[in-house]
């Protein structure tokens, strides 16, 4: 991996605080991408006042956000209910950490960087419980709930499908499995099979622990008016609302760099041109869930769990094993 | 697998919509077309003569369901035609509380009160929704909704339309609308 | 969903009995009180219904009414026949023609006076096209309960919209407002359309009918959409009848009961009108019911504006004053099919231009009352599902 600067925690640091801060930007400008393209969907433009083709809305949003009042209930757990949101976006943006952008450019370069992306997402749940048990609301305690049972459950189905590429790559090392899908051999497509089915498999879970349609019981706004950030006012309810975007997006960055190829495309090996083939990947997956979003319904809790426990975890399993099979039998590759 | 076939099938109709022109109208940069019978506001007019067309009736007064119109009646001789007749000195209509019923219009006898077919503005003031008598007649210059009060109930007519023979038709009939 | 063996118990025994008064009957089951509503995104209105939970499961319900109750029947006591109907507009707001049409036929009945063929044309064209706007109206609202403000439940809610708004366009064109019209009087009708107003219909209709198999394949077969209303919220037939529920609702439960059918009104009898029914009850069925029913009015709607016959709009003397219809000392009983069901009105008159006493009988009134019934075991998903299924509007089940 290259170091921009020798030390290498000073070149974590720097980078980190460049990537964070360009990743938050981006994440406001996603959301003006699908208020726009939500908006053509349905019939109507999206933002179109402030700024040329609403542009700057983003930026309105976030000012509107921190001149609000910051209402707390009185009952509320102060901790908890100040920390959650804090912590959903930074639980969000650690993940980053672990991706590479192009070839050698990455924050940390662990060999166990797919073990360290699944912590994380299985850390995520925490600030959802915080803010529905801190509110001191039962609307918000209900979707509190449901999370938990909701990321809990999903975290199998995605562990299972991470263990694919993991197997067909041979290593843990994110830069090592995208470069063993360098050459448009991306997993997604070969071995055909496994790793469409462990694709698939990725995205139902990353939906889920997102909270995203069409699993977002935990913030079912026609039921439980608004979840989990009920009670939430001013910026802390703009970083949940950051936290979510965020969540998408990264999770499309990751599977992307599990199996799209990460930043492999064709042309020379210039960093540049493979930053922007790992961009362009991402925003071709993050448009695809805005698509499913603004389309489908929600499915009630129950029905959520027994799909993940009947069907996405029997899947996961065999397309294990199949992705086993392959590596160990298949041409070319030593044991 | 039809799980797949219908959701795909879902997915198919909201990109579908994506191609379509959207149907936002750029309010207030474009006006959305009304028809010609869209009815809003109101106006006072004045007869042909010049003279003011209310006599001051109340009708209107008594018909409105939710009380809106005000009228101070007064009688006195015109200055235009000579003969003494009634008068509305003052005439209030509240057009916050209108429920936009018509019936207002339906009961003038003179023609005096009409609905105009141009959306109300929205203003920071409420003094510009009571409209007082100067406001009515000022809004006489705007386009107009086509019922008067006796054009609404000739409508009405309980025979109207039913073939007359050609010794009953008059020439000045026109035929139903 | 696995229950404890003292919630189950407890659901069963409330099942039986809506009315269990669960606090003294089983102090220790720990129950979780939830208020939803009055302010809520989905009750449909200003209705509350207060759940006795067990986690997520539903043990008891209580609905309160009453929230937007304006006191519409007493303003009726105020008002004279001839000003009330753009009061009635506003019961059930959804579907502004059906009220003024229940109201003025009670009326018409009291005074005796007969409302010409032409205007009776006008009224069931006007009240079928109101149907066809209600139901997307339902349609765009019921999947947006199901899929929230922020996804696939407001695409559906838009396209909706989209195609109500032509049928709103129509009704501007008629009689120049598009939601609350006065356009009903004792006796006829107040606007005669302009000439083009037939073509607009045809258009219309067309338009619409060419988007409900969209909505069809973007509803009715999505997966999502059926495993989340079947099954969910079914009514016996036998129940549903003691309840006095109509329209749609004991439709799909099997009944085949439709006034414009069994007690034909307005230009119903020269039509013929080919129900719809479904024969489980749950919410899935209501939702083919609605649709089913959204396809057969265009159907009604553009056979009459063809045939439109000429005529007179009104059947007695012009009004022309407050006081113009004076019925005599009566009580008269009207019903019509509302899209929610049967609509009625029941006047007393004693002789003077206003009513004595003037009763609407509201078909979301006595829907509302299915909900103890039908609430306790489900999640409150459901609980949301099933509530949009019966098509409450609360102004007309408040008034």
């Amino acid at each position: 991996m290259k170091l921009l600067f020798d030390n290498p925690v000073l070149h974590a640091l720097v980078m980190g605080v460049a990537l964070s801060s360009a990743v938050l930007g981006v994440t406001s400008y996603f959301i003006w991408w699908e208020r726009k393209f939500a908006g053509r969907m349905q019939g109507r433009v999206g933002p179109k006042h402030v700024g040329f083709k609403g542009l700057l809305q983003p930026i309105a949003d976030a000012f509107k956000l921190l001149i609000k009042e910051d209402i707390i209930p009185r009952d509320a757990d102060r901790a908890m209910f100040d920390l959650a949101p804090l912590l959903a976006v930074i639980v969000g943006l650690l993940s980053l950490a672990v991706i590479p952008l192009a070839s050698g450019l990455v924050i940390s370069d662990l060999d166990v960087g797919v073990l360290f992306f699944l912590a994380v997402g299985a850390m995520s749940v925490l600030p959802t419980w915080m803010a529905g048990w801190a509110s001191n609301n039962k609307f918000a305690l209900l979707g509190g709930m449901r999370a938990v049972a909701q990321s809990v459950a999903y975290g199998v189905p995605m562990v299972l499908a991470v263990v694919v590429p993991v197997l067909l790559a041979r290593s843990m090392n994110l830069t090592d499995i995208v470069a063993a899908q360098s050459g448009g051999r991306w997993f997604i497509w070969w071995p055909l099979g496994p790793g469409l089915v462990a694709g698939i498999l990725f995205l139902l879970a990353s939906l889920a622990e997102g909270n995203r349609i069409p699993f977002d019981i935990p913030e079912a706004e026609s039921e439980l008016v608004s979840g989990v950030s009920t009670e939430y006012t001013g910026m802390k309810f703009g970083m949940f609302y950051l936290a979510e975007y965020l969540h998408s997006l990264v999770g499309s960055a990751v599977f992307v760099t599990l199996f799209l190829g990460g930043f492999d495309g064709p042309g020379p090996d210039v960093m540049a041109l493979q930053a922007t083939w790992f961009v362009l990947k991402t925003a071709l997956v993050s448009t695809a869930l805005l698509w499913v979003r603004w389309t489908l319904l929600r499915v009630r809790s129950d029905q959520l769990m027994s799909l993940c426990w009947k069907w996405l975890l029997p899947a996961g399993l065999i397309v294990v094993m199949a992705a086993a099979v392959w590596t160990r039998f298949s041409p070319g590759t030593a044991p | 697998m039809s799980v797949f076939t219908s959701t795909f099938q879902a997915l198919g109709i909201t990109l579908r919509n994506l191609t379509r022109k959207p149907n936002t109208v750029m309010h207030p940069f474009v006006k959305r077309e009304r028809s010609a019978r869209y009815r809003q506001t109101f106006a006072l007019l004045h007869e042909a003569n010049g003279d003011e067309a209310c006599i001051g009736c109340k009708k209107c007064e008594k018909i409105c369901p939710s009380e809106v119109i005000t009228v101070v009646a007064s009688k006195h001789e015109s200055a235009i035609t000579g003969k003494k007749r009634g008068w509305a000195e003052d005439f209030n209509l509240d057009l916050t509380a209108c429920i936009v019923c018509e019936l207002c219009v339906q009961v003038c006898p003179v023609d005096a009160i009409v609905m105009c077919s141009v959306p109300t503005k929205p203003s920071f003031a409420r003094e510009d929704l009571l409209l007082t008598m100067s406001l009515l007649y000022a809004n006489e210059s705007i386009p107009r909704a086509p019922y008067t009060g006796t054009s609404l109930v000739e409508s009405h007519a309980p025979d109207r339309g039913v073939e007359k023979t050609p010794a009953e038709k008059s020439p000045a009939e026109t035929p139903p609308a | 969903m696995a229950l404890s063996t003292v919630t189950q118990n407890l659901v069963s025994l409330v099942r039986a009995n809506p009315h269990l008064d669960i606090e003294s009957y089983e102090p220790d089951a720990d129950l979780m009180v939830l208020n939803m509503g009055p302010q809520h995104p989905s009750t449909h209105g200003v209705l509350r219904v207060k759940l006795y939970l067990d986690g997520e499961v539903v043990v008891k319900a209580v609905p309160y009414l009453g929230y937007l109750h304006r006191g519409v029947e007493k303003l009726l006591e105020k008002l004279t026949y001839v000003m009330s109907t753009p009061i009635v507009d506003k019961n059930d707001y959804v579907s502004a023609m059906t009220n003024e049409l229940a109201l003025v036929m009670a009326f018409e009945k009291l005074e005796g006076c007969e409302v010409p063929r032409r205007a009776r044309y006008l009224r069931t064209i006007c009240a079928e096209l109101q149907r066809v706007a209600s139901h997307l109206l339902w349609l765009g609202t019921f999947a947006l309960d199901m899929g929230g403000a922020l996804g696939g439940g407001t695409s559906v809610f838009m396209y909706c919209f989209r195609e109500r708004e032509l049928i709103l366009d129509v009704f501007e064109e008629l009689t120049g407002a598009r939601f609350h019209y006065n356009f009903h009087q004792v006796g006829g009708v107040r606007h005669d359309p302009a000439p083009g107003w037939d073509k607009s219909v045809h258009q219309v209709a067309a338009k619409i009918a060419a988007r409900i198999p969209e909505y069809e394949r973007m509803l009715a077969e999505n997966p999502i959409f059926r495993v989340r209303t079947r099954g969910v919220g079914r009514i016996d037939p036998v129940l549903a009848q003691e309840l006095g529920l109509s329209g749609p609702n004991l439709r799909a439960c099997g009944i085949d009961w439709d006034l414009r059918k069994q007690r034909p009104y307005a230009a119903y009898d020269e039509i013929e009108v080919r129900t719809v029914t479904a024969r489980e009850g749950d919410a899935y069925a209501r939702f083919m019911v609605r649709l089913a029913e959204m396809k057969e009015s265009l159907r009604i709607a553009t056979e009459l504006v063809s045939g439109l016959p000429e005529g007179p709009i009104m059947g007695r003397k012009p009004i022309e004053t407050p006081n113009a219809v004076k019925p005599p000392a009566g009580e008269a009983y009207s019903a019509i099919e509302s899209p929610r069901g049967e609509l009625g009105t029941y006047v007393v008159s004693d002789g003077t231009p206003k009513p004595y006493r003037c009763k609407i009988r509201p078909p979301s009134y006595h829907a509302l009352s299915a909900l103890p019934y039908l609430l306790p075991g489900t999640t409150i998903p459901d609980v949301v599902v099933i509530l949009g299924s019966l098509d409450p509007i609360m102004g007309e089940a408040d008034r």
